[in-house]
């Protein structure tokens, strides 16, 4: 007989994990089905094994450019790429391993296998080979099937020459040259990646800037930093179409009307993601689906059918791995009988992990002057910070956006050292509904860079102390 | 010679009176009993003659003005606009008036030798706020019924400035600062939430200014200087207002945000408002959007509570407020009753206590789900232990037996044995409450009603409980009940038996979930078995009903609670210390 379950959660990355873990907590019997490692995206083949990358980059970035200042020399400085790529796929592992841990730990029974749903309370567990080893039961299912690289006819990934994000981490050789297709997160922080271990970077983005949702003073200032990398930029630019040609792939592109041809030896499309809705059962079941993500109501992430949820990448964007997690814990705790707040979707770091980093919340600039607020801006450039200037980071800055009305911190915007870091405070002080006062008052440590962020506020009611 | 003309007593009630007509002005010769003034009282009218023979120097009150009875409407000197004769100001006493005040009075400045300024200030502290008093737990507004003090009184600390209604009590409130009232921010038969600011006292100073400014030589100047210092009160309370209406966090047991907190001192939302809006943010919270649903609901005018109007429209236009407010009521009247003739029927404005108790009545019937159990009780033992004992335990014990103090134990034994009938319902969440207090509902003449309790019931014996009725009895019927004796009730007995009724159908005391109903006790012929023999007997028959909440109380639940205080009474072993 199938084994029971009171939740049944298909996929087990950073939303369907979380999902089983609250579960656990909350004393549902529960199962997660993933075909691969725990983790999905995010441990595998996103967040993290790109940030333990990155900060290969960063580390020789700084010790190629900035070990004089520190009074640092030495010859021959050298990085080997193969074992760079291993330290990140290491790290991947390992990290994957911990959370097949917490699954044992909190009770929840892990299936490895391909998740189908044949009612909306039987999921078919099928192997390898497609054939269906296990049936289970569900009062409950959570669909966390996440989300795979967007890929256009145009260019046509062949994930090795023409390659996405998943091959881009684990190359076996550095690639000479390489054409990034769209400036979004992921083709950011791989162009520094590259860029800073020798390879010569091209990006192509479609809208006006680099990181186009981030505020445009950000996205200048990163512009600049990039340009003087070496990095070309092409923005206001779109792919006609990429072929590879002779052991190289060219890229026809399009600005402003005028065709040119750029060839690169590997080309990176990084034009977004799109949900993983196919081979679940999902539309023989008759789940709402539009535009390749499961529709849900976003206070219960109930689909139309009945016990079945989905939530993360799979129910659209933002695609963010914080976003599948508070999603999963929401849903299962809706599922226990609980009444959880729901998400403020406004209130949702973004973070960009280049050096400079880039981080924000809320609105930007642009939105909260179309959104008919009147603005009091504070700025505070790391130029001005002690401790900026003592680590040598002095590049960026923090920029607060308040209405001049409430005094409500309407969008943080901050470019610069461990900006990633330093946004927490501010999604706290949105959360909490902190005013411009609140931040100016809050005494923070000296010397900090986090202390840019209390001078931000004060600049923005001319009360900064340090310019 | 320097002599102060008061405003006289004119009857043993009379506390004020008005000018009604000057006839002299500053710079003019009186001759001892000649006329000065004339004034009205609710009493009398009658010209005021001079007591001394000299030069006004100074008049205070311009005409029209209603003046407490002993204060100094104004003063007569030997010599007109002599200096010499008066004396000279202490030190210290004089509060130099602010800036705004000497700016609107430039004339002040081109006096050659101005008379010294009065030598009586009153020391008044910073600016109080004197606000609607939370009169009980559950008490979210009140009702000014009347202003005793008038802007420009001077009250002493504990002094009563206004009477108030609530839905629990009314009162009298007393100042909590001594001061002059500086403005008055809520008409009389306004309801406002808990908290608000309804009046203001002293703070600038100007008001003492008035008297100490001196004015000789431009007559019947007072009443405008008094318009000039007014306005420039006014407009400074109003730039103020941003400063000291703001709503302090510390008043109020929620977590409110900065951001709130902001927009309510923006807006004007009084602290009483913020309580009242319901939170949607995390734990319940009053998030930024919930504050804005409700002043764009306050905007559109569907706030469910009673509309604030900001403090100074309403400092501006009191008396339009209640004659709106009137006129609306007795046009909603109208309506109501349009279809008979107009000598057909009498209008009765509601009292706030009889709509405190429709609104009362109306929200627990669409609360509950009302159902009533009724069972019948002999009390023939009680009747018969009554008869026989109630004297001795008077004498015995200070306690005066009824037939409720029995039926009152009875009730908190069987809510004992059956806690669950002890509860309230919140959301989804069973509120069981460790305390029985025991409510009794208390008719007021003519028409009120009111439930005081006794708070931890289940630690009283029969005489305790007997003792703790009669005292409630006599707070209610004295008007001394505190809002901490008419909150935090978990159950109640209605006793509609005084009156002869044989039995009825309560409605649910909320937030609670049963109320028990006590019909008379009469003697009536029954069936009674007796040693195994089936006899008819005269027995003090009695009926029980309780009405609870089918949502949480079941019929069976409910007919055992029912059953356990039948058995109580019916078996009482005499044992009253138990």
């Amino acid at each position: 007989m199938a084994k029971e379950y009171d939740l049944v959660v298909l996929g087990g990355g950073p939303g369907g994990y979380v999902a089983a873990i609250r579960a656990g907590q909350l004393k549902l019997k529960t199962a997660v089905i993933d075909k691969d490692n725990l983790g999905g995206i995010c441990l595998n083949w996103g967040c993290i094994p790109t940030k333990s990358l990155l900060k290969n980059a960063e580390m020789y970035d700084n010790l190629q450019h900035h070990a004089s200042d520190f009074g640092i020399s030495f010859t021959d400085l050298k990085f080997d790429f193969g074992k760079i790529i291993r330290r990140s796929r290491d790290i991947s592992d390992r990290i994957t391993k911990n959370v097949e841990m917490l699954i044992k730990k909190n009770k929840i029974d892990r299936y490895r296998g391909f998740g189908k749903l044949t009612s909306n309370n039987t999921i078919d567990i099928l192997d390898a080979k497609g054939k269906v080893s296990e049936t289970v039961k569900a009062k409950h299912i959570i669909v966390a099937t996440g989300a795979s690289p967007r890929i256009l006819p145009t260019i046509p990934v062949d994930h090795k020459q023409i390659i996405t994000s998943t091959e881009a981490m684990s190359l076996s050789e550095q690639p000479k040259e390489m054409i990034i297709i769209g400036a979004g997160a992921i083709g950011i922080e791989f162009a520094y990646f590259y860029s800073v271990l020798g390879t010569k970077v091209t990006i192509i983005e479609m809208l006006d800037h680099i990181l186009p949702i981030e505020d445009h003073e950000v996205s200048e200032t990163l512009e600049k930093n990039f340009k003087k990398r070496g990095i070309t930029l092409y923005t206001k630019t779109s792919v006609e179409r990429a072929e590879v040609k002779e052991g190289k792939v060219e890229v026809t592109i399009s600005r402003e009307g005028e065709k040119s041809v750029l060839s690169a030896d590997k080309v990176l499309s990084a034009i977004g993601v799109t949900g993983n809705i196919k081979g679940f059962g999902l539309e023989e079941l008759g789940v709402d689906i539009f535009k390749n993500h499961i529709k849900v109501d976003k206070n219960t992430y109930k689909t139309n059918v009945d016990g079945v949820y989905a939530i993360g990448d799979v129910i659209g964007p933002p695609w963010l791995a914080h976003v599948a997690s508070a999603e999963g814990t929401h849903c299962v705790e809706v599922i226990a009988g609980h009444h959880p707040t729901p998400i403020d979707y406004n209130n949702i770091p973004g973070c960009t992990y280049c050096q400079p980093q880039v981080a924000s919340i809320g609105m930007t600039e642009k939105q909260a002057r179309e959104a008919g607020y009147e603005l009091r801006i504070g700025k505070f450039p790391f130029m001005a910070s002690g401790k900026a200037f003592a680590i040598g980071e002095r590049e960026g800055f923090v920029k607060l956006i308040f209405d001049a009305k409430y005094n409500e911190l309407l969008g943080a915007h901050i470019i610069g050292a461990e900006a990633t870091e330093l946004i927490a405070e501010l999604g706290l002080a949105r959360s909490l509904e902190a005013t411009g006062e609140t931040i100016i008052k809050t005494v923070h440590a000296h010397p900090t860079l986090s202390e840019s962020i209390m001078e931000a506020a004060a600049n923005a009611y001319g009360e900064s102390i340090h310019i | 010679m320097r002599s102060e003309i008061i405003m006289p007593k004119m009857g043993e009630s009379v506390t004020e009176g008005t000018i009604i007509k000057w006839h002299k002005k500053p710079g003019d010769f009186v001759k001892r009993d000649e006329i000065i003034f004339e004034i009205s009282t609710d009493k009398v009218d009658t010209e005021i003659p001079s007591q001394d023979e000299g030069y006004i120097t100074q008049i205070f009150f311009g005409e029209g003005e209603t003046i407490e009875v002993g204060k100094v409407v104004a003063i007569i000197e030997s010599e007109p606009g002599s200096t010499s004769s008066a004396p000279a100001p202490k030190t210290g006493e004089v509060k130099p008036a602010p800036e705004e005040v000497k700016n609107a009075l430039p004339e002040t400045a081109a006096f050659a030798s101005p008379p010294p300024p009065k030598e009586e200030a009153i020391e008044i502290s910073a600016t109080v706020d004197i606000t609607m008093p939370k009169m009980g737990e559950s008490v979210m507004e009140g009702t000014i019924i009347k202003w005793l003090k008038k802007v420009g009184d001077l009250v002493k600390k504990d002094e009563i400035i206004f009477e108030i209604s609530t839905d629990k009590v009314d009162t009298e409130v007393p100042s909590p600062e001594a001061g002059i009232v500086s403005e008055i921010l809520v008409a009389e038969q306004t309801t406002v939430p808990v908290g608000t600011v309804v009046a203001r006292l002293g703070g600038s100073g100007s008001v003492v200014k008035v008297t100490t400014v001196p004015e000789v030589q431009t007559p019947v100047s007072t009443s405008s200087m008094h318009n000039i210092i007014a306005q420039n009160v006014n407009s400074q309370f109003q730039s103020e207002l941003v400063l000291t209406v703001a709503p302090s966090g510390n008043q109020s047991s929620r977590f409110y945000s900065p951001l709130v907190l902001n927009i309510a001192r923006t807006e004007s939302i009084s602290m009483g408002e913020l309580e009242n809006i319901t939170g949607t943010g995390l734990g319940g919270r009053v998030s930024k959007n919930d504050v804005l649903t409700y002043l764009k609901n306050r905007a559109a005018g569907i706030a469910n509570k009673p509309v604030t109007v900001s403090p100074v429209q309403q400092y501006t236009a009191p008396v339009q407020q209640t004659v709106s407010q009137s006129s609306q009521s007795a046009s909603s009247f109208a309506n109501f009753s349009s279809s008979l003739p107009a000598d057909a029927y009498e209008s009765i404005p509601m009292d706030n206590i009889r709509q405190k108790i429709m609104q009362h009545m109306v929200h627990s019937r669409d609360t509950s789900v009302h159902v009533t159990g009724l069972v019948e009780v002999d009390m023939t033992k009680v009747a018969n232990f009554l008869t026989a004992e109630k004297e001795n335990v008077l004498k015995q014990f200070g306690a005066k037996l009824t037939y409720m103090s029995f039926i009152s134990q009875a009730v908190v034994k069987a809510i004992q044995q059956f806690p669950l009938i002890n509860a309230s319902i919140d959301n989804n969440t069973i509120v069981r409450k460790r305390d029985i207090n025991l409510g009794i509902a208390v008719a007021i003449e003519p028409n009120g009603l009111i439930v005081p309790n006794i708070k931890k019931s289940g630690e009283k014996n029969l005489i305790g409980i007997a003792k703790s009725i009669a005292e409630m009895a006599e707070k209610a019927r004295t008007k001394k009940l505190t809002p901490d004796d008419i909150s935090g009730g978990t159950f109640t007995i209605t006793n509609y038996g005084v009156f002869g009724t044989l039995f009825g159908t309560p409605i649910i005391n909320q937030p609670e979930l049963a109320i028990l109903g006590v019909g008379a006790v009469v003697k009536r012929p029954v069936v009674i078995e007796h040693e195994g023999n089936e006899m008819i007997a005269i027995r003090s028959m009695m009926y029980l009903t309780l009405s609870h909440d089918h949502r949480l109380i079941d019929g069976m639940l409910g007919g055992r609670f029912l059953k356990a205080v039948k058995d109580y009474l019916e078996n009482f072993n005499g044992n009253l210390t138990a």
